[in-house]
């Protein structure tokens, strides 16, 4: 076993823990994140990449809106390259109540969001898609944001400043000494043995997996794992976000994102975060919901649908039970623990609740508070600081399309669908990047129409480019990819999508003579038996890569 | 438009039997949306390569204990080898000589470096790995996005052939920034292009005993292109199967294409058949749809090739539904969607085998059940005969079974509906 030494320890790779990295390196803190997949496997990837102007929030929820526009505003200034500046339309249908709408407005003057009402054909001029009947909209700040690009950034910035980030490293366990933490355990999954980090403090920002850190650290801390579906369309529809203006409900939300929309979404209390299953009556109503809006997209074709699980905190004074039913009624905001007072835990801090909107915000809290117990004088320079890549300017849909026109590089694409080229899974496996799924996050290989049909082997041919003869079964990383993808196939599969799926089929079971047979996926190399879904529940399983994780996680040395 | 039979589809199935029908001496006439399997396959005659995942070695056998409402069954072992036979003749005839036994399968090499079971090759592709044992190089055309010798070769290391990969560098072209197996195979088709690329591919080679490079070596002229490549390099080549498109596949097309204006059957591609006019229960006429137009093709008979679900012959709804998409033909569908598709991708969905149930003679029969008004089993429509994948108890996919159904099926059609009827006044 290998050991290091820190001054923080950071869990969690997701947007929250990311951006406490960045934080803490910006203030010269020597720290190291950990995270057991990659960074954004969890809630941060599994989202409709919609940032928040904070109007959904703005009748029910003030304190998260206010968060969501200030944060909107800072996100722009210091994040541009990953945001898609597209605007957003709260839109008024036929029986939608006009005295919410009243409250919505005031809401959002209230809470500093700045709103314009259109007339119908005012909003049509904008969406041309809009159903007839919409009576009119509002417009507001919302847009797209990629949240593995302001991962990557973040990252970047912090390793850039000597913080460290040690990815498919879960925790496995916490070193006490007496009131403190004297080290966090983790696994080192690629060098297959533990590695020790000896350090002053822990952060707990493992999202809705908070409370199994904190059972492992020895405090309570009662997480709600709000699931949500979204539903992918293999076309944009819509240039900027469309919301209804109505209570929040499921299907009420179309996010354009790259070359795909987003509908969005459920929210529903689960057992556990690792539940993300996706019924087909979800993406039923998800789609017949958002085609109110947007009717052409009843007769679309719905690529694939996922879900994740919203961080919620269920603070300890509320505690009693909370339904079992709609999760929407909890507060979106975030809290920061500080288990010296709450439990007598000298040395962790958690973070908990929030939304990737305000993920730097939730950072700059935590850490002000870290800092001071540390005895830390630097400020917080989040805010002020751009990250690398920002001058480059907003996201713009056409700029890829635009390039490789430009270097007339057609032959060049691995991935039609996203426009990914040879020279940039090259850059990204040279960089170290060993798996599909890698390069998916990376470079959103294997996202569009085709899902992966053609991306996948020519991204598996090159992964073989360098590497060391005999090293594993050259076509198990591709199997494990399509099962991977497939996962948010099932319930999505008819009409178009069904003739793709058997054509992929034709590709690779057909033509490339591939069975899986024997070789295993990512959760039977775990020594892990394969989840099924409830006996008669008509639901399939999306992730299984979570479901995994988390019993090694909870089999290992979470008692000691 | 007025035919005596009207093919609908030009996939596998399609063609053979507007070949065949139109050797027999009908009026033929084809319409279709547009290609089919032959430009997405691995380019090769699959009868039955794999049965409950296992691997078949004796097709010709296997086929004979399928279960009775597999095609096989329907169209008869004579259909099959009657089939076979054929395709053979009209391949070598095309310049597209095909090697094997129906007897037993063979291995052909895929680009990913897996050997997947077959019965009859292009002589290209035909070559056996392990023949004459020595060393195999895998060998790449440089910039070719669609195979990936490092890979091919790792895998093929995997199923025991001794593989090294290798790139050949291209000739000066116009094309270098931009170019598909179609651009590489019409450029290999040009001798003096043939000749600059030979001696790299030779060096890239190495003295191997074998070179396994992509399906891309000419589309213009049969295996001419292989032939003399393969003399100017002094190694047998043998080409991997391709991602789609199939460059195997189209010269096939091509080959079927000129056999077909050679007998005179007339064509209607980008014209997917919507509907039929009936008059009782006979089909008078085929509604297609183009672009700019509808066509209304009157025939005394209707062969539906249209494929399965894959092929657009049949559209699974989100309710759960399959329906038939030409003429309305009765299609077992699922409780709900989930049903159509396995856990696992590389399984077995159980919509790739959802087709249309019939007799045998292969006309379409009502379903079994207590709802449906007619006796289980009878024909819904007497002039309407179903060919290849469109047909229910196969799945062509996971049992390797799509070119051996088309040919025997389209086979026993043609048997069928020969010789021509006097025509109805």
């Amino acid at each position: 076993m290998t050991s290091l030494d820190t001054d923080v320890v950071v869990v969690g790779g997701g947007v929250t823990g990311v951006a406490v990295l960045r934080d803490l390196a910006l203030r010269g803190v020597r720290a190291v994140l950990v995270e057991r997949f990659d960074l954004g496997t969890g809630t941060s990837g599994r989202w409709h990449g919609l940032l928040h102007s904070g109007a959904r929030y703005a009748v029910r929820d003030q304190e998260s809106a206010r968060e969501c526009i200030e944060e909107n505003t800072v996100l722009r200034r210091i994040a541009p390259h990953t945001i898609e500046d597209v605007g957003g339309l709260f839109v008024l249908l036929p029986g939608d109540d006009e005295a919410y709408a009243g409250q919505f407005v005031d809401g959002c003057r209230a809470s500093g969001i700045p709103t314009e009402e259109l007339s119908a054909a005012q909003a049509r001029r904008r969406e041309p898609l809009l159903a007839p009947g919409v009576r009119l909209a509002y417009a507001v700040p919302d847009g797209g944001i990629d949240s593995w690009g302001l991962l990557r950034s973040m990252a970047a910035d912090a390793e850039a400043r000597g913080c460290r980030v040690l990815v498919r490293h879960p925790v496995v366990g916490v070193e006490r000494d007496g009131d403190r933490i004297a080290a966090v355990r983790v696994h080192d999954r690629v060098a297959g043995e533990d590695r020790l980090i000896g350090c002053q403090w822990v952060v707990n920002a493992a999202g809705p997996w908070a409370g199994e850190i904190g059972r492992m650290a020895g405090v309570p801390i009662r997480m709600i794992a709000g699931k949500g579906v979204m539903v992918v369309m293999a076309s944009r529809y819509v240039r900027g976000v469309v919301n209804a203006c109505r209570k929040p409900a499921d299907g009420d939300i179309i996010v354009p994102q790259h070359e795909v929309a987003v509908l969005g979404t459920t929210s529903v209390q689960v057992d556990s975060p690792d539940d993300i299953t996706v019924a087909p009556a979800d993406v039923d109503r998800m789609v017949d919901m958002c085609a109110q809006m947007v009717p052409s997209i009843a007769s679309g074709r719905v690529l694939r649908a996922f879900a994740g699980s919203r961080p919620l905190y269920q603070p300890e004074s509320a505690d009693g039970d909370s339904g079992g039913g709609d999760t929407r009624e909890v507060s979106r905001t975030f809290t920061v623990l500080d288990h010296a007072s709450r439990d007598g835990l000298a040395n962790m801090l958690s973070i908990v609740g929030g939304k990737l909107t305000t993920c730097r915000q939730m950072a700059e809290a935590l850490v002000d508070r870290l800092a001071e117990r540390m005895g830390v004088t630097e400020p917080c320079r989040t805010a002020t600081e751009p990250l690398p890549g920002a001058d480059h300017g907003p996201h713009r849909l056409a700029a890829p399309l635009a390039a490789v026109e430009r270097e007339v590089a057609y032959g060049e694409l691995v991935c039609e669908c996203e426009l990914v080229t040879r020279d940039q899974v090259r850059a990204a496996v040279a960089g170290g990047l060993t798996e599909l799924e890698d390069l998916r996050r990376k470079l959103r290989l294997g996202y569009g129409p085709c899902q992966a049909a053609f991306c996948a082997w020519r991204a598996a041919g090159m992964l073989a480019e360098g590497r060391p003869e005999g090293s594993e079964d050259a076509l198990a990383g591709l199997e494990r990819f399509l099962e991977e993808r497939w996962r948010g196939q099932q319930a999505t599969t008819w009409g178009d999508q069904a003739r793709q799926a058997l054509l992929n089929h034709a590709i690779y079971r057909g033509t490339f003579d591939l069975r899986g047979a024997g070789r295993p996926d990512e959760a039977a190399a775990a020594g892990l038996a394969p989840a099924e879904p409830g006996e008669g529940d008509p639901t399939t399983r999306v992730g299984s890569e979570l479901v995994g994780e988390s019993n090694g996680r909870t089999s290992s040395k979470a008692g000691g | 438009m007025r035919a005596d039979v009207v093919v609908v589809g030009a996939g596998p199935a399609g063609l053979a039997a507007a070949v065949r029908l139109a050797e027999a001496g009908r009026q033929v006439r084809v319409v279709a949306r547009g290609n089919g399997f032959t430009h997405w396959g691995p380019g090769a005659v699959d009868v039955l390569g794999r049965l409950g995942g296992e691997r078949v070695e004796r097709p010709l056998e296997a086929a004979g204990r399928l279960p009775a409402d597999h095609p096989y069954r329907l169209a008869g072992e004579a259909a099959l080898r009657d089939g076979l036979d054929w395709f053979l003749r009209l391949a070598g005839a095309a310049g597209l000589a095909h090697a094997g036994d129906p007897e037993r399968n063979r291995d052909q090499v895929t680009a990913l470096g897996t050997l997947r079971p077959t019965c009859l090759l292009p002589e290209p592709a035909a070559r056996p790995l392990t023949e004459g044992g020595g060393r195999v190089a895998v060998v790449n055309f440089e910039g070719f996005r669609d195979f990936w010798p490092a890979l091919c070769a790792a895998a093929l290391r995997g199923a025991g052939v001794d593989a090294v990969a290798a790139t050949a560098p291209l000739p000066r072209w116009d094309h270098a920034r931009y170019f598909t197996g179609i651009e590489l195979a019409k450029a290999i088709d040009d001798d003096g292009f043939r000749r600059r690329l030979a001696p790299g591919l030779a060096r890239a080679a190495a003295g191997a005993a074998a070179v396994v490079v992509p399906a891309v070596l000419g589309v213009g002229d049969g295996h001419t292109a292989w032939a003399e490549l393969q003399r100017l390099v002094g190694a047998p080549l043998v080409e991997a199967a391709t991602a789609p498109p199939s460059i195997p596949g189209l010269r096939l097309f091509a080959a079927y294409r000129a056999r077909l204006d050679a007998l005179g059957v007339s064509w209607q591609f980008g014209f997917p058949a919507i509907a039929v006019e009936r008059d009782g229960d006979r089909v008078t006429a085929v509604r297609s749809e183009g672009a700019s137009r509808a066509v209304v093709t009157h025939c005394q008979e209707l062969v539906l090739a249209t494929g399965g679900v894959a092929g657009h012959g049949i559209e699974a709804n989100r309710d759960g539904t399959l329906a038939e998409v030409v003429a309305g033909l009765p299609v077992e569908g699922f409780g709900n969607r989930t049903a159509f598709v396995a856990d696992r991708f590389l399984g077995e969905h159980p919509l790739g085998a959802a087709g249309v149930r019939v007799d045998a003679e292969l006309r379409p029969v009502h379903r079994p059940g207590p709802r449906s008004g007619s006796p289980s089993g009878s024909p819904v429509l007497a002039n309407v005969r179903c060919v290849g994948g469109l047909l229910a108890g196969h799945d062509p996919t996971v049992e390797g079974s799509r070119e051996g159904v088309a040919l025997a099926t389209a086979t026993r059609v043609a048997q069928l509906l020969a010789p021509a009827p006097t025509p109805v006044s």
